[in-house]
């Protein structure tokens, strides 16, 4: 280990129900070093950091800071080493000053133990005169704008006498101006000697503050160059690393009567900031990507054309009629399904037994249809079982609560509960998530099975691979738009990722 | 080919809250024979029934309020409010000479009061839903504020002063049929068994218990949510409305808290009963074994001749030992 090494973390392993999200990782961050982490989404970058901050126990390894050997980290342990983390969203105190804020668990004290006002302004005002921080100490925090926020948290790890700030994408929603103070703040605290972990999912930042660039894929290290030695190109390759083997091969079909097949077009869908003016279409049978970051509007397109959200323009289009739901209950009429990203969240209601959750969209279709019979308890309770049987959901009964059912069956359920109310359109987020192996291929073949059948599929997921097995077009979306639609062989995780990123090759158009 | 998983397999049985409230009936219920042999006397019986059947209707409608996730704490003086005016409108027929121009309102008094409280049930239970849903605040808190409104009307009204009615409206509260079984007790089963209806049988019912369990989820699945929710305060409202008239019927006169006692006791039969504070879970029966348990208890230390004073202990206890059972139950099956 060379001297001027601050942090170094050696084979660690880290484990979830299902993946490996770390597989004997090597790192090593040196004493006043900008250290970007990239990989795709899922890549293990996150659980990394989230170990070393104490957030997240690893399954083994150790972790060293300044010749300490840690084994395993809490998060106090962690702040106490001199770790601190700047996370994406605020999380200083609103209705506090700045001042307050920054020596939030030192705060200076009078003599009868009430807190110091006045020195601990003054203690502030020096530290950001320090680090060129042109912000009042005495303001609270709530009235200062996003970037501000941003400077004074960093201020506030500083001033914790941090040997390692880790940056977790720290220019998410800052405009250009933002960008140019933060880099000089990171600049800046760089010259007293503290070392900085930098995650983004943007190149180009990384290109101009960053002095060494590590690479994840699929919880491994692939590389670690300075970025005198590398580019743009050669992180991408990193990213993508040699192309997996995909899970599914999908039996593509010979399209035929393509004329006859009918068109489900999703016109200019707006919502302020979220969604900028996205259309595709599909054809009826055809299983539609929709590949980008997290948070390049994907989620929010769907639940723009579910109508969950309000959307300041759209239309849906089958065959040229107008289909636009005006909310949920609309869309099920409609015959649209959704799969929403957390199941948990949106998708179940955990507490009630698997058939319950399997007939409930059929039920709301059947008010809408004004069938106004008593429930008939024991055909329903058939009617789901031959669900559970057909999309071979493991549990011991229909009657299973779906708390107790793991993440694929659970998903399955969700699935089962659309296919039931018979949906002809269906949107998947990231259906896969926190699904194992097994349960992932049956969705895939379900999809495709569904696809064949001839359903619309529009379906989200930051696996690449896994789009690209599935999906007859993917659409890339960045910043709420949709890049650009991909074909055939022009559908490659290198050109995705590439085109999630913003990095053109050299014939590209511009943003 | 496996075989389907369901049909032929029950719902696996488990000690649930249902069974040990019945055991916790029988047990009261023999602990007070044993004292005193004439608690079990169906003329006893009958009297615990009729005496929980204003409670047995108000807390199925907050039964199935919670079951939807949603709570109204301001039932007993919804119904105490329109007690009052019912009083008010009875009393003042009940005052009328014959001779009078309007002597026709003798006769119409008592159909224009009730007609006029199932109005007042329907209206208030809409505010409350308009508000707690309009408002995005926790209903707790809306009811809360609504409850110290209405009582504040009442008391308005009332002048803190009370209304009789002259023994003129007894048909709710008072009548036998063949001189031995209740009225109330007869619109007791039936709400009862409606609300046992609803929640079980019905597309409605079903929808409550989602939105109970999660919001989000039911939404996303297409579940109009507001208007479910707001159709349940409405119910609410309108069986206030049954209760404040089978009351007041049966107290014979109005005073602008007579019923205040109701808003915590509902709740607290319903959380005995097994229905989850926090929605999703509960049914018909539990909430009626719930209000039954505390009934018994009622009856049974007075039929003991303990100290009436204690019943307050007891049934707090009782909710104590119930929630925690509930509590502990809960966690075992996450295991």
């Amino acid at each position: 280990m060379s001297t001027d090494t601050v942090l170094s973390a050696e084979k660690i392993v880290k484990n979830y129900p299902g993946v490996q999200a770390l597989k004997s990782v090597d790192f090593e961050l040196r004493r006043g070093e900008i250290h970007a982490l990239v990989g795709q989404n899922g890549a293990g970058k996150s659980t990394l950091v989230e170990i070393i901050a104490g957030s997240v126990l690893s399954d083994s390894g150790t972790i060293t800071l300044d010749g300490k050997v840690c084994r395993s980290l809490d998060p106090a342990m962690s702040i106490d080493l001199g770790i601190q983390t700047v996370h994406q969203e605020n999380q200083l105190v609103e209705e506090i000053t700045v001042a307050e804020n920054i020596f939030l668990y030192n705060l200076p004290r009078t003599r009868y133990g009430f807190v110091n006002l006045s020195s601990c302004v003054e203690a502030a005002d020096k530290l950001l005169a320090e680090l060129n921080i042109d912000v009042k100490s005495s303001r609270k925090v709530s009235s200062l704008s996003f970037v501000e926020k941003k400077l004074i948290s960093i201020a506030k790890a500083f001033s914790l006498k941090a040997k390692v700030l880790i940056l977790d994408e720290p220019t998410a929603s800052l405009d250009e101006h933002g960008k140019e103070v933060l880099f000089s703040l990171i600049r800046r605290y760089t010259e007293f000697g503290l070392s900085t972990i930098y995650i983004s999912h943007h190149l180009a930042e990384i290109f101009e503050i960053c002095s060494r660039v590590t690479i994840f894929k699929d919880g491994v290290r692939v590389s670690t160059n300075t970025i005198a030695e590398t580019n743009m190109n050669h992180v991408v390759q990193d990213m993508i690393g040699k192309s997996s083997e995909s899970l599914y091969v999908r039996e593509r079909r010979s399209v035929q009567d393509a004329d006859k097949r009918s068109i489900l077009e999703v016109c200019d869908f707006h919502r302020q900031d979220k969604v900028n003016h996205v259309s595709f279409s599909l054809k009826e049978g055809e299983v539609y990507g929709l590949a980008g970051l997290v948070g390049a509007g994907r989620t929010e397109l769907a639940q723009l054309i579910f109508g969950i959200d309000k959307r300041a323009s759209g239309k849906l289009l089958l065959d040229g009629k107008d289909i636009t739901p005006k909310n949920p209950n609309d869309s099920i009429a409609k015959g649209i399904g959704f799969l929403p990203e957390d199941r948990k969240d949106a998708g179940l209601v955990l507490i009630q037994p698997v058939y319950e959750n399997i007939t409930l969209v059929r039920f709301v279709k059947e008010v809408k249809n004004r069938v106004r019979s008593f429930l008939q308890l024991p055909k329903e309770r058939k009617e789901a079982s031959q669900v559970v049987e057909q999309l071979n959901i493991v549990t011991p009964s229909v009657y299973q609560q779906v708390i107790n059912l793991s993440g694929g069956n659970q998903q399955k359920v969700v699935l089962g509960k659309w296919l039931f109310a018979d949906s002809r359109i269906i949107i998947f987020d990231e259906p896969t998530v926190g699904v194992d192996i097994g349960s992932k291929s049956e969705i895939y073949k379900l999809i495709d099975e569904l696809a064949d059948s001839g359903k619309f599929i529009i379906m989200i997921s930051s696996d690449n691979p896994e789009l690209i097995s599935i999906c007859d077009r993917i659409g890339v979306m960045r910043f709420g738009s949709l890049v650009q639609e991909l074909e055939g062989d022009e559908m490659t995780e290198e050109k995705i990722v590439k085109i999630s990123l913003g990095v053109h090759d050299e014939k590209e158009q511009d943003e | 080919m496996k075989e389907l998983k369901t049909g032929k397999k029950r719902e696996p049985f488990k000690l649930n809250q249902s069974l040990l409230l019945l055991i916790m009936i029988i047990a009261v219920c023999l602990v007070a024979t044993i004292v005193n042999p004439r608690f079990l006397r169906i003329g006893n019986l009958v009297n615990i029934l009729q005496q929980i059947s204003v409670l047995g209707i108000i807390a199925c409608g907050v039964g199935m309020l919670l079951i939807a996730g949603q709570i109204d704490i301001s039932v007993g003086n919804q119904v105490s409010l329109m007690g009052i005016i019912m009083a008010l409108i009875i009393q003042y027929g009940g005052q009328i000479a014959p001779d009078a121009p309007h002597a026709w309102f003798i006769q119409w008094s008592i159909p224009i009061a009730v007609v006029v409280t199932f109005l007042m049930g329907t209206a208030l239970g809409a505010l409350t839903g308009f508000v707690v849903l309009k408002s995005g605040a926790h209903s707790f808190i809306v009811t809360l504020a609504l409850g110290s409104v209405y009582r504040g009307i009442a008391l308005l009204i009332s002048g803190g002063g009370s209304f009789t009615l002259y023994g003129r409206f007894e048909l709710l509260g008072r009548t036998r049929l063949f001189n031995f079984l209740p009225v109330a007790i007869i619109f007791l089963l039936i709400v009862v068994a409606l609300t046992f209806i609803l929640l079980k049988y019905t597309r409605y019912g079903r929808f409550l218990y989602s939105i109970g369990g999660n919001r989000k989820a039911a939404y996303v699945s297409g579940i109009k949510t507001t208007a479910v929710t707001m159709r349940a305060f409405i119910t609410v409202g309108m069986l206030n409305a049954l209760a404040a008239l089978i009351l007041i019927s049966r107290v014979g006169t109005a005073l602008a808290n007579t019923a205040d006692a109701y808003s915590l006791d509902s709740l607290a039969a319903i959380v005995v009963g097994g229905v989850a504070i926090t929605g999703g879970k509960g049914s018909a029966l539990s909430i009626f074994l719930g209000v039954l348990l505390i009934g018994i208890v009622g009856n049974a230390l007075v039929v003991m001749n303990v100290n009436p004073h204690l019943r307050g202990i007891f049934i707090g206890l009782i909710i104590i030992g119930s929630v925690t059972f509930s509590g502990l139950s809960e966690q075992r099956s996450r295991i």
